[in-house]
Order: structure tokens, then C-alpha cells, then sequence
């Protein structure tokens, strides 16, 4: 329980660190680290645009399109605040103004986003649970509402702020922070956590 | 305390959004639920427990995005743009590699530049004059093309290029090690033939190592972006990044064509399958050198090479012919860097390493246990 500030240090260095890139990309022209931030964000943006677009290929197109974006206007990059949000709200302006291009549809309401989550793997070596609960909770996130299962993928495979979150999609911090609460309700189902607070005695005194 | 505000507690403590005052509340009320603590655990593991990179995958990605880059005319380099048609946000400046190889005393250097109704087999430079220009073992030498591009040619190495260089095309064969800085000039990609593999190129900076008597050709990029193909694959390409170096096993077409004189014909060899690896360039975290180029800064540098590797390059670069009489020694890895060192320092500096005796007649060398 003591490492409550491991994920809170990895995202902000992850900022940091995309932000440390664009610098160089800007102020350099340095190459290798707009590689390395194309193979930082790369997968991330490509499946989230793949929600909105549906298609790999073009969800590949699009990303390459950010980027030389990125490139062409790179003189104006030190002076973004949120540099994940930043990518990330360009990803979803570049497919919504593609799908509109293509008569497809409007904007298409994050309940209508393709949401794949790949980031639920069980190691059993590391993780302590039978096979049926793997079973359950991997259930559990499969079921996810498809808003819930954006908010979620966007805060713990992306690595994006509620505050990020509720900005890219839209919606108030209050909602991110309650569809948060119910993935994880729903997961910890599968794994047997049944908070049922009301019936449990609150005050249950402290043991020495 | 409603089950509602645990999760959102909960959730905001994994997704690190939770303040001191909120990690406290949940801190109280786990404690109090000790038969929570086993799901909490395991919730928190699952959590951080992150998916495995696919590297190669975005390495593939990030291909196609140089190569996509250069089919829409936009321009990846250090170079300003010859280019008009794309906006370019601004000019940007030479790096220091030309400012810091302009100065590199090239002395003892051996250039003789001469016309030759040339007789080689390479089918695009055939029936054609050419100029060559080649340097003996122990030189170096740098050669301005006429389209400015540049090329430092090492030890024991050849140039050849047309009279019409610039004007018709710009092919260039190489023998041998060269540092390439290719002006940019997208209408006329410069491209480099050696013994097995050919390079294309738009604009950029890299070295090829392609010397007949070593087991492989080596292209390492240092900036911008070219495009490869193997002899005998002809319909693979392969498109390099920088920082990356292209490792080609010299194959059949080698001792064909110091047999067969005619190249074009040897595609009915049995071994079609050249051995090739894409390898990553290292970067000395001392100076953020690579080992690949130092030559034109007058550095032997060899960084995990064999003995017999190394001595390849040694009787280059000092002038000398070496024999290893042992195989063991020969297959022994060594790393370093001479820079002043004569033959004689440089060997003795070795034996530190590995322990051998060598007898040296004239420029005769030769090492044994």
C-alpha cells in the first residue's frame, strides 16, 4: 500500500518527458526524439483513433498525418501545456474532420466509439488469483459500458488526467471520476470485492 | 462512508488523482476492512501491471511515416529545402559535422583523380566516361562532387562517377569505406552502387562500408533517410531511420564477379537469400560519437570487433598486410580506439588484451600464440 505515488510519478514524468521532446524537436530539429515520441504515442493514438474511425488503415493514416503536423509546425511546440491532451485532442479533430469529409457521419458520440482495451493481462506468476477470476474480470472489462470503457482506457492504458479526459470528451471531471468509480466497482466484482459499505460496521475499532 | 465514494476513492488513488486528504479517507477505511485488502492488492497489481510494448511494431510505423514524409515532398532533414512547393517553417542551419570534418587534417593523403573509358561492370555506369578517385591504404581523402555533395573516402578505397554527374543523374559507385553528406535534390535521387548492395538516396548523411575483402557491407545513417536494395533480393527494399545501420552479409555476387567480370549475370546463383540485419547505432555516452564515422575524425575506433575484423581494418588504415596464424586469436573481441598510435604501439597496446607474439618483416606482419 506504500506505493501510492508510483503511478502519479510515471504521468508526470511521462508529460515531462513528451514535453522535454518536443523541445528538442522544436529548438533542434532533433530527429531521434521525434522518433522516439512517434514510437511513445504511436499504438496509443492509433487505437484510439481506430475508435472513432473504425479502420486500421486509415486509423495508421492518421496518425502519420499528426505527425507531420508535428513536424511542419514544430516551431510552435514548446508552448503547449498538456502535451498528451494536446496529441490526443489533434488525433480526434483530425478523424472527426475525416469522417465528415467522407459524409460519413457526424460527430459520433463517445457511447458510438469502437473502444478495444488491451491492457488487462494476467501474469499469474505475479498476480495472485485463480483461473476463474482472471475468467470473471476479464468478463467484467469486456462488459464495460462504452463510455466507461473509454474514460478507462484513456486513464490507465493512455495515461491521461480526469481533467484531460473530461476536456477531450467533453464532459465534466464529476462524470470521468464516477464512470472511473464504476469500472472499478465492476472489475473488483470479478474479483470478489463486494464493498457493501451501508451493511458493514462502520466502526469497526482498530486492533493493536 | 457510501460504497459509491470507496470506488471513486479508489479509482482516483490508482489513477493518481487523489490528494493527501483523499488517500487518507481511503487509507481509514481500508483499515478497517481488512478482508478488502487481498481484492485492493490484487486491483492495484492489475493496474499497474501495463501492457507490453510492441517496439518493432511502431518501428515498422515510423518506416512507413519517413517514407510517407518523403513521398509528400516534406522535407525530414538538416538541410534547408530545395523544395518550394511545401511550406517550410523555417531554414534551419548545417550541423557541425562539415564545420568539424572541414578541419580534420587529412595529411599523408594520396588522391590521384583520372579519367578511364571505364571497363567495370556496373550496367549504369557502363560505356560511359568516368572519373575515379581513389585513396591508398594508410589515406584518406575528401572529395566535393560537383553538386556539392561530399564524400570522405577512407584507407584503401575507390569513387567513381560520370562526367555527366549532376547533369543526366547522380550515381556514384563505391569500393570500399565512404561518409556520404548528399545535397539535396529530389528531382535526381544519388545513388550509390557497391558489390552487393545499392542506395538511394534524397538528401542526407550516412557512411557505407563496403570493402570487397570484408564478410559484410555496413550502412549506418546518421540523419535523414535512404533506401536500400540487396543485389540479389531485388524486390525487397529496405528503408533506414536514422540512427540505423544496415548489416549485409557480402554474398555470392562478390566472387562471381571477381570471376565472371559480369555481375548482371549471376542471378542464377544457388544462394539467393543474403544474410542482412537492421542494427541500431550506439552512441558513446561520453560525446555521443558513433563508432561508425569516427574514421573521419582520424579515430581507429572498434568497439566489440574480432581480432581478425580488426586487423582487416588495421592493414588499411596503417598500410600493412597482417596474418593471424591462430584461429583462436583471430575470433577473439576486442574494443578500443587508436588515434596516434603507430603499428608497433598499437599492436603492443593489444597485447595487453590478449596476450600474442607477431614478428613484423617490412610491411609484413604476422601474429601467432
Amino acid at each position: 500500500m506504500e506505493s501510492v505515488d508510483l503511478p502519479l510519478l510515471t504521468s508526470m514524468l511521462e508529460n515531462d518527458h513528451i514535453k522535454r521532446l518536443l523541445t528538442a524537436v522544436a529548438l533542434n530539429n532533433d530527429q531521434a526524439a521525434y522518433k522516439e515520441l512517434f514510437l511513445l504515442l504511436h499504438s496509443r493514438l492509433k487505437q484510439f483513433t481506430y475508435s472513432i474511425l473504425k479502420s486500421g488503415e486509415e486509423a495508421e493514416e492518421l496518425v502519420s498525418d499528426l505527425f507531420i503536423r508535428i513536424w511542419e509546425k514544430r516551431d510552435q511546440l514548446t508552448t503547449i501545456e498538456s502535451p498528451l491532451l494536446y496529441f490526443y485532442a489533434t488525433a480526434k479533430n483530425l478523424a472527426f474532420n475525416r469522417i465528415s469529409k467522407q459524409k460519413r457521419q457526424q460527430n459520433l458520440a463517445p457511447e458510438e466509439w469502437l473502444v478495444q482495451l488491451n491492457s488487462i493481462y494476467f501474469d499469474p506468476e505475479q498476480l495472485m488469483m485463480t483461473e476463474e477470476m482472471m475468467r470473471q474480470i476479464r468478463q467484467a472489462v469486456n462488459d464495460l459500458p462504452p463510455r466507461c470503457r473509454i474514460i478507462f482506457k484513456l486513464v490507465k492504458e493512455d495515461g491521461l488526467k480526469y481533467r484531460e479526459v473530461a476536456e477531450l470528451l467533453q464532459l465534466s471531471v464529476k462524470t470521468v471520476e464516477a464512470q472511473m468509480a464504476i469500472a472499478l466497482r465492476r472489475i473488483g466484482k470479478g474479483m470478489h470485492l463486494d464493498i457493501k459499505a451501508a451493511e458493514q460496521p462502520r466502526q469497526t475499532p482498530k486492533n493493536s | 462512508m457510501s460504497q459509491e465514494k470507496f470506488w471513486v476513492l479508489l479509482s482516483k488513488k490508482l489513477s493518481a488523482e487523489a490528494d493527501s486528504e483523499e488517500l487518507k479517507e481511503l487509507e481509514n477505511l481500508i483499515h478497517n476492512h481488512p478482508e478488502w485488502q487481498y481484492a485492493i492488492q490484487n486491483l492495484e497489481d492489475l493496474w499497474k501491471h501495463s501492457s507490453q510494448k510492441d517496439s518493432l511494431q511502431g518501428e515498422d510505423a515510423f518506416m512507413l511515416h519517413l517514407h510517407r514524409m518523403t513521398e509528400l515532398n516534406i522535407p525530414f532533414g538538416d538541410e534547408p529545402a530545395e523544395i518550394p512547393a511545401v511550406p517550410v517553417t523555417k531554414v534551419r542551419k548545417l550541423k557541425w559535422y562539415w564545420a568539424a570534418a572541414a578541419i580534420i587534417a587529412v595529411a599523408g593523403l594520396f588522391v590521384f583523380g583520372k579519367s578511364i573509358l571505364t571497363s567495370h561492370t556496373d550496367e549504369s555506369l557502363a560505356y560511359k566516361e568516368a572519373n575515379e578517385i581513389s585513396t591508398r591504404p594508410g589515406s584518406k581523402s575528401k572529395i566535393q562532387l560537383p553538386d556539392g555533395s561530399i564524400v570522405m573516402l577512407n584507407s584503401g578505397s575507390k569513387l567513381i562517377y560520370n562526367k555527366d554527374y549532376g547533369i543526366d543523374n547522380r550515381e556514384v559507385t563505391l569500393v570500399g569505406e565512404g561518409f556520404f553528406d548528399v545535397k539535396k535534390n529530389k528531382e535526381k535521387p544519388f545513388i550509390i552502387h557497391t558489390a552487393d548492395i545499392n542506395i538511394k538516396v534524397l538528401g542526407t548523411v550516412f557512411n557505407v562500408k563496403a570493402y570487397p575483402e570484408d564478410k559484410k557491407t555496413e550502412t549506418s545513417l546518421i540523419r535523414g533517410s535512404i533506401e536500400v536494395t540487396i543485389k540479389n533480393r531485388p524486390n525487397d527494399k529496405i528503408i533506414l531511420s536514422p540512427s540505423e545501420k544496415l548489416v549485409v552479409e557480402n554474398g555470392v555476387i562478390t566472387d562471381a564477379k571477381l570471376n565472371s567480370q559480369r555481375e548482371d549475370v549471376v542471378t542464377g546463383s544457388t544462394v539467393l537469400n543474403t544474410v542482412m540485419a537492421v542494427n541500431k547505432l550506439k552512441y558513446s555516452p561520453v560525446d555521443s560519437s558513433v563508432a561508425e564515422t569516427l574514421w573521419i575524425e582520424n579515430k581507429l575506433v572498434f568497439r566489440d570487433e574480432s581480432f581478425e575484423e580488426l586487423a582487416m581494418r588495421m592493414q588499411r588504415w596503417y598500410d600493412v598486410s597482417i596474418s593471424i596464424q591462430d584461429e583462436q586469436l583471430a575470433v577473439k573481441r576486442l574494443s578500443g580506439i587508436f588515434e596516434r598510435e603507430t603499428i608497433e604501439q598499437a599492436l603492443e597496446a593489444l597485447k595487453i588484451s590478449i596476450p600474442f607474439r607477431y614478428e613484423k618483416v617490412g610491411n609484413k606482419i604476422i601474429i601467432h600464440q
